[in-house]
């Protein structure tokens, strides 16, 4: 609907990954893929996001070799890799809770990979030392994976499938087992770890956050096929529908009716309020469309803003304190509640609002998007 | 391509081979025996002789089905007795182990958690030592010249010994002894899991101890009393060695009279017969165990 | 206070009243094995004349010796088979007949072993009649005691598998195993304790029976619990307590041990993991 994102000018990048209507069917009856077409670029790292049974692990697992398309075909660097077992393929994968052989150190865990490819004992000790120094565990090469950290487990199953120097790596969940606070600095060494070696990846996920920090391009998927396929950003302020407006963040979502339709803008009336819209939309006047309007794009005052658009007004029914910013509930005169949320920017906490005020909810003219219903 | 994929996919997962062999395993020596206990006990015994009794060399047409035995089984009320008797008995150490086990298992898994592995390991310890050796050491506990009498008679206690072998008293204790730790062992394992906060919870809404144990304790332990009842009652029903050597003649079990049959009369069919009566007495407790099981394992 | 100290007495009493019942016999088993009267009950001086007549005693000695050789090989078939059928019902959730493979491998250990006994000797007949073997004795046996343990190995293995996490056979395929490979570098190696408790708890199983060896034994094989239930058939007999102690000790000592071995091996992982996250907290 909304207006593409710019995109810069480069020369054509290489498809490394190409899926092509895939289906895969359990049982006869359950559609856990459903015709799902995908391509992912060289040196790209692309994140399948969705909750569980949405079909991502099913697609990624298809991608490793676990499961075998129902239909459709799966190529990789041009090849069709749709009926090879998983250890003929050129893909390595990270294991949710890292699947470490408990039986083995770290540096025979690393080592496993390499040595069925019969290489030379030399080059296989060069290579886990320069994976054992990727990961900074050079002093636990000895140790048992029960002898490590959580953080430091996952450092070794990245290195252990990154050293045989796949073409494609896939990451199964890959901060998943790891408690709040160590995600964030893991997350950064993931990051920092792969984009020095400069592998593909493609990532699955259910926590948007940590796709939208580490990849380059989202698919948010749901009932087995993709909703909305683009960068971070993209999805996150263009949301092609209510499903991924309404998974992606939050966000509050009004019905109306396209009432001025101009090449520059068009106004929304809902019930709740008039929505001025800065830029045209593909739609017409009279048509049903929903407006979706995320909450840090909303601000709060106790004074009645000027103008006839992009305002409504309310009750505070609900103040909930998060610390860098606060959320308001607003319980509008028609019923309906949204969800404001302001930054607390000084010590004293922001506009004074109060449970049980009245105040104004009011936000500037590109803060929305027009949904198709 | 379509040759390769299906090499692969069974490269892949060995499956032939590894559902194969056990399953060709266990055709062989449980599902077959069984079926040739069912098709001998249709069959009647001729002269003395047991190789006549193999008629199907003959070929098929030459099996016609002989209840004879089901119908001697059913009529006589020696074998009617045996059954109900070897029932009762099962029953009766069923419930013995249970009123002696429940206890104990709870206290087991109230005791301190580094005590546990320990009391756990002297309950598994007779396990391991022949089940055997164990039943003739009660022998010799038990017999009137037996320890325990010795000991009585020359404290004083007792002027004659008292006939403690080949009684029910000394069969029953026989088979709890033999059984209680088959008791014991799942009614532990379900009450160590057991949450303690559901009894504290209990405890907060005013309930006293006691009635915490029965509405509470007691109806969540359910999987474990019925899988403890269960190992009992099923091996119980057919022993053999224990009424053998410490029940005597009087006590009648139905797994004597089965080796009986077999060893001293020669009768085949016979034997057979009083077996698949008695597979057909073991299948409800074993469906009701089966159940259970299944259902500890949805959870 | 006085209301649990009481709890606690009665549920200490019941504990140790249990123990006593469980460890009486094997007790008075031990202790009479050192007793001089011939007359097995009566006390009457310590001496070691029944392990002395134990050393004599042919019959015993070679039955011990065939009993320990028939236990060996019949663990080492119980594992073998125990284990595909683990596999089989544990690794492939999905197909024709899973439900008969499972109630047949269960069989052996609900059946009454009369039943096994005398149905697998009636089958083995049968066969002898086609085709002019097994003859019964050693092999006979051997079948019954790897049947009776196949079922009790499959328990053992099944609960190991069902810890073990199938993500690691995925991995390992991932990195390039074949299936094979996966099974001896990745499954064996995690599967080798369940693998050896099932071959001691098999072992100790052929060890102690005397029912299914009684059906399925022929002239001249004669296992030591065979021996031993014949005598004691007839009465009392103190060699009976020598072979007893000197079974009871070894187990016992073997059983300790490993349960040391296993309680020492678990509190040293604990105190790594503990170790693995303070450092990491440092």
């Amino acid at each position: 609907m909304a207006t593409a994102p710019k995109e810069i000018n480069q020369p054509a990048p290489e498809v490394l990954l190409r899926v092509e209507n895939v289906t895969k069917i359990y049982d006869g009856t359950v559609k856990a893929v459903d015709d799902v077409s995908l391509t992912v670029n060289k040196g790209e790292i692309f994140a399948l996001l969705g909750g569980s049974g949405c079909g991502k692990s099913t697609l990624l697992r298809m991608m490793a070799g676990f499961e075998m398309p129902t239909k459709g075909k799966i190529f990789l660097a041009g090849q069709d890799i749709t009926n090879l077992p998983p250890y003929q393929r050129p893909i390595n994968m990270m294991f949710q809770s890292y699947a470490l052989f408990p039986h083995l150190s770290v540096w025979e865990n690393i080592a496993f990979g390499l040595k069925r490819d019969g290489m030379p004992k030399d080059q296989i000790a060069e290579r886990v030392e320069k994976m054992l120094n990727l990961a900074q565990l050079g002093k636990f090469a000895q140790r048992k994976p029960h002898q490590l950290s959580g953080g430091q487990q996952q450092r070794v199953a990245l290195v252990r499938s990154l050293a045989k120097r796949p073409q494609l790596l896939l990451l199964d969940e890959p901060l998943g087992a790891l408690d709040k606070k160590l995600r964030e600095t893991t997350q950064l060494e993931l990051v920092n770890i792969i984009e020095e070696v400069g592998v593909t990846c493609v990532l699955v996920t259910h926590d948007q956050e940590e796709a939208m920090t580490m990849a380059s391009r989202i698919a948010v998927m749901s009932e087995g096929y993709f909703l909305q396929v683009g960068a971070p950003d993209a999805v996150y302020e263009m949301p092609n529908s209510r499903k991924v407006a309404d998974f992606i963040g939050n966000v509050n979502l009004f019905d109306g009716v396209i009432e001025e339709d101009e090449a520059d803008h068009v106004t929304v009336r809902c019930p709740e309020c008039v929505h001025y819209v800065g830029h045209g939309v593909s739609g017409h006047t009279g048509m049903a469309v929903g407006v979706a309007l995320r909450p840090e794009k909303i601000m709060l005052s106790d004074k009645k803003p000027k103008g006839e658009y992009n305002w409504c007004e309310g009750e505070v029914i609900e103040i909930v304190y998060f610390g860098a910013h606060t959320t308001y509930h607003l319980k509008l005169d028609s019923g309906k509640v949204i969800k404001a949320q302001e930054l607390n920017n000084t010590r004293d906490l922001s506009c004074g609002l109060t449970w049980g005020d009245r105040a104004y909810a009011h936000w500037n003219d590109l803060a929305m998007v027009v949904l198709a219903q | 391509m379509a040759t390769k994929q299906g090499f692969f996919t069974r490269l892949l997962d060995g499956k032939h081979a590894v559902i194969g062999i056990p399953y060709l395993w266990f055709i062989l020596l449980a599902a077959v025996p069984i079926l040739i206990i069912l098709k001998i006990s249709l069959s009647e015994m001729q002269g003395t002789s047991v190789s006549n009794m193999i008629d199907w060399s003959n070929g098929w047409p030459k099996l016609t089905l002989n209840f004879s035995s089901y119908q001697f089984i059913f009529s006589d009320s020696l074998y009617l007795k045996t059954y109900l008797s070897s029932i009762k008995y099962a029953l009766l150490t069923t419930l013995i182990c249970l009123v002696i086990g429940y206890p104990f298992a709870y206290f087991m898994a109230r005791s301190p958690k580094h005590m546990q592995p320990t009391l756990l390991m002297l309950i598994m310890l007779p396990f391991w030592t022949s089940f055997l050796l164990r039943i003739y050491a009660w022998k010799t506990l038990l017999e009137n010249n037996g320890i325990i009498n010795n000991v009585l008679m020359s404290l004083g206690v007792i002027d004659a010994p008292l006939q403690m072998m080949n009684t029910p008293f000394s069969l029953m204790i026989g088979m709890v002894y033999s059984y209680l730790p088959f008791m014991i062992l799942p009614l532990y394992a379900n009450l160590s899991k057991l949450d303690m906060r559901y009894l504290e919870a209990a405890a907060d809404l005013g309930t006293s101890p006691f009635k915490a144990f029965w509405l509470i304790t007691v109806p969540l332990s359910k999987a474990g009393i019925i899988a403890g009842s269960m190992l009992v009652f099923i091996p119980t029903i057919g022993e053999y060695v224990i009424p053998e050597l410490l029940g005597g003649s009087s006590t009648l079990m139905i797994g004597r009279v089965l080796w009986n049959e077999f060893f001293s009369n020669n009768d085949w069919p016979m034997a057979s017969a009083v077996a698949v009566v008695m597979i057909l007495l073991i299948l409800v407790p074993m469906a009701i165990y089966n159940k259970s099981q299944a259902e500890a394992e949805m959870k | 206070m006085s209301q649990a100290t009481n709890n606690k007495i009665f549920s200490n009493l019941w504990m140790i009243a249990v123990y006593l019942f469980l460890y009486l016999p094997i007790f008075t088993l031990v202790v009479y094995s050192f007793n001089d009267s011939k007359l097995i009950s009566t006390w009457t001086h310590a001496s070691l004349r029944w392990y002395e007549a134990l050393i004599k005693d042919d019959d015993l000695i070679s039955a011990v010796l065939l009993s320990l050789k028939i236990a060996g090989i019949s663990a080492l078939m119980s594992v073998f088979f125990g284990t595909f059928t683990a596999f089989a019902l544990n690794r492939y959730k999905r197909f024709k007949g899973r439900t008969l493979l499972s109630s047949m491998s269960s069989m052996p250990l609900v059946m009454p072993d009369v039943i096994v006994g005398l149905s697998l000797l009636l089958m083995i007949i049968s066969v002898q009649h086609w085709l002019g073997f097994p003859e019964k004795g050693l092999f006979t046996i051997l079948l019954g005691h790897a049947l009776l343990g196949t079922a009790y190995a499959a328990v053992v293995v099944t609960s190991r598998l069902r810890e073990m996490d199938s993500k690691l056979d995925e991995a390992a395929m991932d990195l390039g195993c074949k299936p094979w490979q996966v099974f001896y570098l990745v499954t064996l190696p995690l599967l080798l304790p369940a693998l050896i408790s099932a071959f001691l708890l098999t072992f100790t199983l052929s060890f102690d029976d005397v029912v299914l060896s009684s059906f399925l034994s022929g002239p001249g094989y004669s296992t030591m619990p065979m021996v031993i239930f014949s005598r004691a058939r007839l009465g009392l007999n103190p060699t009976i307590n020598a072979v007893a102690t000197v079974t009871i000790v070894v187990v016992t000592f073997a059983v300790i041990a490993s349960s040391f071995y296993t309680s020492h091996q678990a509190r040293k992982r604990k105190r790594e993991e503990a170790q693995a996250y303070s450092d990491s907290n440092k």
